[in-house]
């Protein structure tokens, strides 16, 4: 194989525009509620109005006998079937060797309800309005019990407790890094600065709400899942746990996804309870998220709070670091949600630094909120954003430039691959010219003087950046596979598994394959979701799909030219040595006869499989945010941004600047304005956009996106993967450009988000304490 | 939702008879409010009485000094109108800047004022041009009209058909958006009428729409951005909530009073 590929790419062009687009604007999608099922019923459900209370009884009585009903279910049912416990992807041992205490969740809740929203009970009818006007029917007589909202209360002795088997709230601890070692580098240290850091609470609120349609054929015992995924396998294999159902007897089906973020990731007690009532009723049983449910039941993102320090030699050398992290993951374990907070910080807990010293402490912490998981970066931001302000915190404290600071403590171009600390191996890097490039495009010489301007308009002007690394997802399958088939008209089928929720695979994947072949891109269809395929893969997640996909694309065109060879020497009637393939078509070197790869197709099936297994790769990159806040309103506008990332070799720019443009924004969402808040009681404060405030279209006014690539040796093609480093890097780029703005008129350190009330009340404050 | 008995009215006469009958009834007009409460299972009405297309509700006339404008009044017809560009600039760009598009294409001026939320854009104006609200019954002052946070003078079964705007020498509006909702946090209509300068405040009242009677007297010597900005708005009757303290809202009525001051005094 290849591993060059200064040719690479040529076929589709490097700014493709991407192929679904066209699809998808006609209206040609097909989403999970698009699904109709012949004779499905429409479920609807019950969810706990308060966040801590004990189930007296549930009477479904009257609901049973409103119009149209078929089936009321609860959670007496929930346990009969045994539907109680969802897979536990935290299975490795923590602190002192100690495993993570891990809480039962019966699908629809027995006994006890834990987060407003927590499921009560389940409506089916014949239509979906007749199953919710049945839900109020219901009468649950509640014994309410006192919640606790905030994670680092749960955790002090004498809070309410979540479950008998989680004693203290706490379900896992864990340790990385040398204690001993950041002791020593603190206590020589010409200078500590300290930070609460916390990472707050938010939606992840894709486009296209939760949706899910379930049918059981009682012959074969076989349940068919449409819902949208991330991967039908990841979604496969929490079904197949929760249920006990064997995996064979569980397809998951999907086409298009309005988005994912990971909250598609999760195989969600909606979805096993739907399993339950097909297979109850004997019909197809289908179910359609309302935003509002959606804000309170679907995962949540971030929630992890943290407290850092970091230890400075009189040079501004990082002697030491030291974290202390809570993860709150709501009411419940998510399968995956804990993992995420236990494991990305520790991989690149150095971040882009030859910090030699580094200690930390997680602890997985249970609250009366909605449980929390993976959210687009999975705690890569939230350690990016530990380090990348302390890091600028210091070098304010120390009057150190703060591009300046971190020349002096990058791992030096030269020292690649990298081992840290913590055991990772960067494979390759050039912080240094990252930065070069990104202080240049932002004009960060010239900043000066644009801070004197806006300060002439009474205007308060910030810049600041972050330089941040992460690790792309290695994926929990075994292998990834793809799929080609060869039609009789030449064009070809590509099935994968990893499955686009927006991100363009449709585009790059058949760029990839195109290349490999040498046919124009058009020619490829890609098609994910397809659970009879039975294909091997890794769900879209972390950065991974054109690590892990993206490659075996390139694999798979490969062994189909290799498949393909010995077939066409066979029908050219020459040996094939005497073959040589171009631009889809094999020639005969011994005479002018040809055929087609279609040609080929026509007389026999021509079908193979590529596979191949990809670890983690470290994209990395250097955002500089500018922006301006009126001292009047607290009103902050991003005046410019810009992103020099090193994701590798690129496939396609266009999709590249989409990714950032999103994860940018989302960003932006994070530090200006989303929040989920709960009151006291758990009753959740912001659950419609009316209260919560999603970014829009607009607010970030002009992103430059640019790269400064270095040639990835995980995979042949050089690709590190960058669905998620705009927002590992954002977070600290905004934060960092706001206390560069705020500083000089006394404001400490501020907690996200960063809202034009918050920032008020800050220089407010501040001017009256000066 | 619930379900409900959709009914469109063919006359005011008609839909006035529906709702006295029927106490459940609600009339349906833009449904920018009414819609979403009953998506959220808010509200159970028997009937929705659709008077959106009533020719009665329709049109937009300026007559002897007064813009009168018709009840089912799109905020988008509001905001292109050449006669409500010419006759009161300030109140189609009000309409321009209500909600998004879509709600300024189905929203209408006399729902948004029988609706009286504490928020909306329309009372400031009401209030500060000192309009009339012509209903089926009779016409009400705006200082009558608006008695508290969704709360107005109407009575059960009492539409509203138009709104008469005397016309001010001049006006501006100019509010703060939540980054959310988009409604005013803040919002604040300064009108030069012959009764002298009126300033209505809305977005931030504890009780809804006011007007600010300090801004009034200081605007009353002259019009200029420097008179607001040596007032200081008592917090005491502020609405506060997680979005916005009593002293951050009345610090935003501050601001936005300033800057259509500024607008009307012709400086920026």
């Amino acid at each position: 194989m290849d591993t060059h590929h200064s040719h690479l790419f040529e076929v589709g062009g490097a700014k493709l525009a991407r192929l679904e687009d066209l699809r998808l604007i006609k209206g040609e999608g097909c989403y999970a509620a698009d699904w109709a099922l012949p004779n499905q019923a429409h479920a609807a459900f019950l969810r706990s109005d308060r966040a801590h209370a004990r189930i007296l009884s549930v009477n479904t009585a009257a609901a049973r006998k409103a119009k149209g009903v078929l089936a009321v279910l609860t959670g007496e049912d929930a346990v009969k079937a045994g539907y109680v416990k969802p897979l536990s992807m935290l299975t490795f041992a923590g602190k002192d060797g100690k495993k993570a205490s891990i809480p039962e969740r019966p699908v629809l809740a027995h006994g006890r309800v834990r987060f407003v929203g927590d499921l009560v009970a389940m409506v089916i009818a014949e239509t979906a309005l007749q199953a919710q006007d049945a839900t109020e029917l219901i009468e649950v007589d509640y014994q309410d019990l006192p919640a606790v909202v905030s994670p680092r209360a749960t955790l002090e002795p004498g809070a309410p407790q979540l479950h008998d088997n989680v004693p203290g709230n706490l379900c896992f601890e864990q340790e990385a890094g040398d204690a001993a070692a950041v002791e020593a580098a603190f206590a020589k240290a010409a200078h500590v600065t300290k930070l609460r850091l916390d990472v707050t609470r938010v939606a992840p609120n894709p486009m296209e709400p939760r949706a899910c349609a379930v049918a059981f054929d009682t012959a074969s015992g076989k349940f068919t899942v449409h819902s949208p995924v991330q991967g039908i396998n990841m979604m496969r294999m929490q079904l197949a746990a929760y249920t006990g159902v064997a995996d064979d007897k569980i397809e998951v089906v999907a086409r298009d996804v309005g988005g994912g973020f990971g909250q598609r990731s999760i195989g969600y007690p909606e979805y096993v309870a739907l399993m339950l009532g097909a297979k109850t009723l004997g019909r197809p049983v289908k179910w359609v998220s309302s935003r509002s449910e959606g804000f309170l039941s679907d995962s949540h993102g971030r929630a992890n709070y943290i407290d850092g320090e970091l230890a400075l030699d009189k040079d501004g050398t990082f002697l030491g670091m030291r974290i202390d992290w809570i993860a709150d993951l709501g009411a419940y374990l998510h399968p995956a949600g804990p993992v995420s907070p236990m494991r990305n910080p520790v991989t690149c807990l150095n971040g882009v630094y030859k910090t030699q010293a580094l200690y930390g402490r997680w602890r997985v912490a249970l609250t009366n909120t909605a449980p929390v998981s993976a959210y687009r970066g999975a705690a890569r931001p939230e350690i990016a954003f530990a380090i990348e302000r302390l890091v600028d915190e210091a070098a304010a404290q120390m009057k150190i430039d703060p591009a300046e600071i971190r020349r002096r403590n990058f791992i030096p171009t030269d020292a690649f691959p990298y081992k840290t600390p913590t055991g990772s191996v960067y494979d390759i890097a050039d912080f240094h010219g990252v930065l070069d490039k990104a202080m240049k495009l932002a004009d960060v010489t010239g900043f000066p003087q644009r801070r004197a301007e806006s300060e002439k308009r009474g205007m308060i002007r910030g810049l600041g950046f972050s330089t941040v690394i992460e690790n792309s997802g290695a994926g929990m399958f075994p292998k990834d596979e793809i799929r080609l088939e060869v039609h009789a008209d030449g064009n070809i089928t590509a099935y994968s598994v990893s499955h686009s929720q927006g991100q363009g695979h449709e585009t790059t994947f058949a760029q990839i394959i195109g290349d490999g072949l040498g046919i124009p891109a058009e020619r490829i269809k890609l098609r994910q979701g397809i659970g009879e395929q039975g294909l091997i893969g890794n769900h879209t997640g972390g950065s991974r799909t054109i690590v892990g996909a993206g490659t075996v694309c390139h694999i798979a065109a490969k062994k189909l030219v290799e498949v393909a060879t010995p077939l066409a020497a066979e029908q050219l009637g020459v040996e094939p040595s005497q073959v040589a393939y171009a631009g889809g078509e094999f020639k005969s070197t011994a005479s002018n006869k040809k055929i087609s790869l279609g040609e080929l197709a026509a007389k026999k099936p021509l079908v193979v499989t590529g596979e191949g297994k990809f670890g983690s790769t470290f994209p990395n990159g250097c955002h500089v945010a500018e922006i301006e806040i009126d001292p009047k309103t607290g009103v902050t506008e991003v005046t410019s941004y810009v992103t020099v990332d090193d994701c590798g070799t690129v496939i396609n720019h266009t999709i590249v600047e989409g990714q950032m443009h999103g994860a940018v924004a989302q960003g932006w969402g994070q530090i200006f304005g989303e929040n989920i808040v709960y009151d006291e009681t758990g009753q959740m404060l912001t659950g419609s956009f009316m209260d919560y405030t999603m970014p829009k279209a607009g607010w970030i006014k002009d992103i430059t996106i640019a790269e400064h690539t270095t040639f990835g040796t995980i995979s042949p093609l050089g690709v590190k993967g960058m669905g998620e480093s705009g927002c590992t890097a954002s977070l600290a780029a905004l934060t960092n450009a706001m206390m560069n703005a705020l500083r000089p008129l006394g404001v400490p350190p501020l907690d996200m988000p960063l809202t034009a009330h918050k920032v008020w009340q800050a220089i407010t404050a501040a001017k009256k304490g000066k | 939702m619930y379900s409900f008995q959709y009914r469109k009215a063919k006359s005011l006469a008609e839909a006035g008879e529906v709702l006295a009958k029927d106490d459940e009834a609600k009339p349906l007009s833009g449904g920018m409010t009414l819609i979403p409460t009953l998506k959220q299972r808010l509200a159970q009405p028997t009937q929705l009485v659709d008077i959106a297309g009533l020719p009665e509700l329709a049109g937009i006339d300026n007559k002897n000094g007064v813009l009168t404008i018709g009840a089912a009044t799109r905020h988008a017809d509001v905001a292109t109108s050449k006669a409500v560009q010419d006759a009161i600039p300030a109140l189609a760009c009000l309409a321009a800047g209500i909600g998004d598009p879509q709600v300024r294409n189905r929203g209408t001026l006399g729902g948004s004022v029988a609706n009286n939320d504490p928020a909306a854009d329309y009372p400031a104006a009401v209030l500060a041009l000192n309009a009339k609200v012509i209903t089926t019954k009779r016409e009400i002052a705006a200082a009558d009209f608006f008695q508290g946070m969704f709360t107005t003078a109407l009575e059960p079964g009492e539409l509203i058909v138009k709104i008469a705007f005397p016309l001010p020498k001049a006006a501006a509006y100019c509010k703060f958006p939540h980054p959310a909702s988009g409604y005013a946090m803040a919002g604040v209509f300064i009108a030069q009428t012959g009764d002298g300068v009126r300033v209505a405040v809305t977005g931030a009242g504890a009780s809804g729409v006011f007007r600010w009677a300090e801004a009034e007297q200081a605007l009353a010597k002259g019009i200029s951005a420097a008179a607001i900005e040596k007032l200081t708005l008592a917090a005491d009757d502020i609405n506060e909530d997680i979005h916005g303290t009593r002293e951050y809202r009345a610090q935003l009525v501050k601001v936005v009073a300033t800057r259509a001051a500024a607008a009307l005094s012709g400086k920026k």
